[in-house]
């Protein structure tokens, strides 16, 4: 009886193991914050614990949102924009912290990415098939210069050194949103997360299993549900984020116009698909895949790396070009 | 073991067996129970107020901030049919099969969870 008492015990066990570990599980919440979806991942032994990490999270990210929202007036960008070529502006931390990682993209990338691209941008309309003429573009190229912008972070302003400027963070703010989420969460005890604004990602500690997170890349030219991730990475403690030019696009002559602009010509680049890069912060991935799409492959490929960053590319004749510091943690999906 | 095996009677045995198909059943069930399909959770104000499976096809009104959206779920997608905005940017949206749908003026955002025979946590581009 002895043994059949062990083996009991035996069974138990297992049918308790076969239930899993309850102890620590996945919490994941989504909300619509700056125009679109934000949703974040935790891990956490209490359900209580990750609700409130979440929401703190949440509202860093809404209070930052409201900071920087190009289309709202009462926004600190737009004051910025106001004051273009009159005076500085007074504004927070954290705008002044997105704007000068912004500048420094823009040193960095030669102006491949420049923030002062408002100007331009406003001329496009994606939504509407709406695309400028020539003449309209050459008049507000000269006020695209990252150059013009004036930070003093003693005095905590900002100041465009020429009226008709305009900041658009757009390529920038939420990846800077994503860490500031992420930050938020550590800061109120949660060790592993994910937090996806749109294509940015930022990933901190790990899945109840040890395992790191699996991020999918979205196949540029996604023709089913079958063929939607063109390769899938392994991250921790790392940021992702894919410029792409099927996000905001149309198709006129056959040509595609999308929204990732050059600010050297007004018009959007054309030598690259999708551009995927991975560093440390979500806000210098935002910014630099934008960086490493206007340049192209060879030119970007070369920027990535002397960052200290890791790129996947998809060039425009599909081909893949990726850096060989992710070979281990880089899976390509049979079939591309 | 022999002689324990011996010393049992039919109940013991029965109820061993019956232990023993639990225990593996426990394995398959679980198994099979973390790779159902997705599921659909419709929100309005950040609160959850339905959740859907994307097998079953379905048509549902949902009461926002302004105005009512109506989803629609069909062949394992989901759109937004009909909704009482402006711009009708979650309409064009069209079908989803992941990801989310959001009508802004109304507050309602549709979200795919991934199932879970998913490996992927989140996706980029």
């Amino acid at each position: 009886m002895k043994y059949l008492s062990a083996l009991f015990i035996l069974l138990l066990l297992i049918t308790s193991l076969s239930c899993g570990d309850r102890k620590r599980s996945v919490y994941r919440k989504t909300m619509p914050l700056m125009d679109t979806i934000v949703s974040i991942s935790v891990v956490s032994g209490s359900k209580d614990e990750a609700e409130r990490g979440m929401d703190k999270a949440f509202a860093a990210i809404d209070r930052f949102g409201t900071l920087i929202n190009f289309f709202s007036e009462k926004s600190e960008l737009s004051e910025i924009n106001r004051n273009a070529g009159t005076r500085e502006t007074r504004v927070s931390p954290e705008t002044i912290d997105v704007i000068e990682m912004a500048v420094i993209t823009a040193e960095k990338s030669g102006g491949a990415f420049d923030p002062s691209i408002g100007p331009v941008v406003k001329l496009w309309d994606f939504l509407k098939r709406k695309k400028p003429g020539g003449e309209e573009i050459r008049r507000v190229l000269p006020l695209i210069d990252f150059r013009n912008i004036v930070i003093d972070r003693q005095n905590s302003t900002v100041f465009l050194k020429n009226k008709g400027m305009l900041l658009d963070l757009g390529g920038i703010a939420k990846g800077y949103a994503a860490d500031l989420a992420a930050d938020t969460l550590i800061k109120s005890g949660i060790r592993d997360g994910l937090v996806s604004i749109a294509g940015d990602i930022r990933t901190f500690g790990v899945k109840p299993d040890n395992s790191p997170w699996t991020i999918g890349i979205k196949n540029p030219r996604q023709t089913g549900e079958k063929d939607e991730i063109i390769a899938r990475i392994r991250l921790s403690g790392k940021a992702i984020s894919t410029a792409g030019d099927y996000e905001r696009f149309f198709i006129d002559d056959n040509r595609r116009y999308h929204h990732l602009l050059d600010p050297e010509t007004g018009y959007p680049a054309g030598l690259c698909r999708s551009v995927s890069v991975i560093a440390g912060k979500a806000a210098l991935t935002d910014a630099v895949s934008t960086a490493v799409f206007i340049l192209g492959p060879e030119k970007g490929l070369k920027l990535a790396q002397d960052m200290g960053m890791d790129a996947i590319i998809i060039d425009s004749s599909g081909t893949i070009h990726s850096t060989p510091g992710i070979k281990d943690i880089l899976s390509i999906e049979k079939g591309n | 073991m022999k002689k324990a095996i011996k010393n049992t009677t039919l109940a013991d045995r029965a109820l061993f067996l019956i232990l023993l198909i639990i225990s593996a059943a426990g394995f398959f069930y679980s198994g099979e129970a973390l790779s159902l399909g997705s599921e659909v959770v419709v929100e309005v104000k950040g609160r959850p107020v339905y959740t859907l499976s994307l097998d079953v096809d379905m048509e549902l009104e949902v009461e926002g901030s302004h105005g009512h959206g109506v989803v629609e779920i069909k062949k394992h997608k989901v759109r937004m049919k009909d909704a009482q905005c402006d711009n009708h940017i979650c309409v064009r949206q069209g079908w989803i099969s992941r990801g989310a749908i959001v009508c802004l003026p109304n507050d309602i955002v549709v979200i795919v969870e991934p199932g879970r025979k998913t490996d992927i946590d989140a996706i980029t581009g």
